[in-house]
């Protein structure tokens, strides 16, 4: 029967389970997020530089395409820590775009339509809107930073062999590891900006200025007490030097080491999910 | 037979301020589609009370439940089981009527192809289907009510809280909305519970009635059984002779007291047709020019309640008991 016909009739049967509704906010931000063509073109962007690095790879496990060339090149061409920690790097800028592109929509506009009394008064509650916020940029980050950082170390693996795996997996572990804790980060940090900042343009730009902002502060107490600790603040370095101890690359000893960066960005990580979880109320008390 | 809200001994603060002060009251009856008004004047706590049934508040002290599950520890179950529709806009502004309905049910759990029929099936009931695939943010205000009252009802709540549904409604949309408002307690078996300033709405779809002040119950009453004590009380004017009406009325069983010349206050058992007041009159040669039955009106009751009059006009005057019961 048309169901402009049949009238209503209340809903008896059974319900989903509660992961299940926690999916349902990502996947109608997705089909949303995905029909913006300013996303999608960063996306497109972003995998060019994991094809380079492809290239790259491929050319590296391929011999008889540099015959002619000296053991420089060789050594140039090598598929280690240090190549992937470049990757890693210049992937994690486009993340960072994306981030400050994609992240604003997600929260300023419910709280803008008061539409959180709304969800709240929902089985669902501020530590899952949260979490079904973080899910839909989870997702979408991890298409520029973990699919392909995990997908080159495959391809690498299996075109360099086994052996080249079993001395190596570590490398692998640190892709997965070392983007999932950056992406959890700028996640948060966009976040945050959503539900402090109602402009999506300023919002957005929050997003970036952050980064560079704390990075200017770092620097600036550097130079004024001529220490070196407190680029501890500065989220890039902490970030690559998390990093860098993951792939087992050497850190410059004056500096601060893995586990003062590690702790700087879980303090921080923990510091943006209060603030995040201070803001988002079903009702906004005046006290 | 368990309440559908019972509050004991509830306290809520908001801050320093105690807005709800150890509040007791068993509303509704579980599975029995009744409709409770929330009334009180600005400020009393009507809201806060939602909030707290909603978990949205802590309670400092004391406990709600909700169809028998705890509203704090317990607030999944609860909101599992409710629907609710909040006084202020509040929905997506640019997703079309069917994807933020859509979006509603499937939060509240409905599997994605019931949720999309639900959508549809119940934009139709509140007069939106032809406007279901327009953005909500281009609606009027009533539409906006309407789709406000859609996403509280489209998972079929058990409870569905409505806080002022009728504001900014032009008569014609009030008027729809009530009778939508009466279709879910009466044709769906759903409870209701109405937070309303306006009396007329709560005296016209509501069956119990709490009256809040100053975060404390001032009144609570069940609206049905105060209509069926008042039916029988009837006023009544007549021309001529009314010396015997008195002895008159006793015989049929009647009680009446002469307030003025020719004015009438009789109270009329249950077994007494009124048709035999008329009978009566003629008997004695009585013209009768009005009769009327006098009831208290629930603004009546309100006003009394929250103490702006002591007695319902032209009744004989008595206190305002201090737990506030009439």
């Amino acid at each position: 029967m048309a169901v402009y016909r049949r009238g209503y009739q209340r809903y008896n049967e059974g319900l989903t389970s509660h992961a299940a509704r926690l999916m349902v906010m990502p996947r109608f931000t997705w089909e949303r997020m995905l029909s913006q063509k300013f996303v999608l073109i960063l996306l497109v962007v972003s995998m060019f530089w994991p094809l380079l690095c492809a290239g790259f790879v491929y050319l590296a496990n391929h011999s008889e395409l540099w015959q002619g060339f000296d053991g420089g090149f060789k050594k140039f061409l090598a598929i280690n820590g240090n190549f992937f920690s470049i990757f890693m790097k210049a992937q994690s800028v486009y993340a960072l775009i994306l981030a400050s592109v994609a992240g604003p929509g997600l929260i300023a506009p419910d709280l803008a339509n008061n539409a959180l009394p709304l969800y709240f008064s929902r089985p669902l509650t501020r530590g899952d809107y949260i979490l079904s916020r973080m899910i839909v940029l989870l997702g979408l980050l991890s298409m520029v930073t973990i699919v392909p950082g995990l997908l080159l170390f495959g391809m690498q693996a299996g075109m360099a062999g086994g052996d080249w795996f079993w001395q190596n997996w570590y490398l692998g572990a640190a892709i997965l590891a070392g983007f999932a804790l950056y992406i959890v980060t700028v996640s948060l940090v966009a976040l945050t900006s959503s539900a402090y900042v109602k402009w999506r343009v300023v919002a957005g730009a929050m997003v970036l200025a952050f980064f560079f902002l704390l990075a200017g502060a770092a620097e600036m107490v550097n130079e004024v007490f001529r220490v070196e600790w407190a680029s501890v603040f500065n989220i890039g370095y902490a970030m690559n030097t998390v990093w860098a101890g993951m792939l087992d690359l050497e850190i410059p000893d004056e500096k601060p080491g893995v586990w003062e960066c590690a702790i700087f960005i879980g303090a921080l990580a923990a510091a943006l999910l209060a603030l995040l979880a201070r803001k988002l109320r079903a009702v906004e008390v005046v006290k | 037979m368990s309440p559908v809200i019972e509050v004991d001994s509830l306290r809520v603060k908001l801050g320093r301020r105690e807005i709800l002060q150890g509040i007791s009251c068993r509303l509704g009856i579980s599975g029995a589609g009744k409709a409770i008004g929330l009334l009180g004047p600005n400020g009393a706590g009507k809201s806060t009370l939602i909030q707290a049934l909603l978990g949205f508040h802590k309670p400092s002290a004391g406990r709600a439940r909700i169809l028998g599950f705890d509203c704090h520890s317990q607030a999944r179950e609860v909101k599992a089981r409710i629907g609710y529709m909040p006084e202020n806009d509040s929905f997506i502004g640019d997703m079309t009527a069917v994807a933020f309905l859509r979006l509603m049910a499937e939060i509240s759990g409905l599997p994605k192809a019931a949720a999309l029929e639900k959508a549809h099936e119940v934009l139709f009931h509140v007069g939106l289907g032809e406007s279901r695939y327009r953005q909500i943010g281009t609606y009027s205000l009533g539409m906006k009510q309407m789709a406000k009252l859609a996403q509280a009802i489209v998972h079929g709540p058990e409870l569905v809280i409505l806080d002022e549904p009728t504001n900014g409604l032009d008569p014609a949309a009030r008027q729809r909305m009530l009778q939508l408002i009466k279709e879910m307690k009466e044709q769906h078996g759903m409870n209701v519970l109405l937070c309303s300033h306006l009396l007329t709405d709560v005296e016209l779809v509501c069956d119990e009635v709490v009256i809040l002040k100053d975060g404390k119950i001032v009144h609570q009453s069940d609206l049905e059984a105060e209509r069926k004590s008042n039916r029988r009380f009837v006023q009544l004017d007549v021309n001529g002779d009314d010396r015997n009406l008195a002895a008159a009325l006793r015989e049929v069983g009647a009680e009446g007291i002469s307030e003025a010349p020719g004015q009438w206050r009789i109270v009329l058992p249950a077994d007494v047709e009124i048709g035999s007041l008329w009978r009566l009159a003629a008997r004695e040669r009585l013209q009768i020019r009005k009769l009327t039955h006098r009831k208290d009106t629930l603004e009546e009751i309100f006003l009394k309640a929250v103490g702006h009059i002591r007695q319902t006009p032209g009744a004989t005057p008595a206190e305002v008991p201090a737990h506030g019961r009439l």
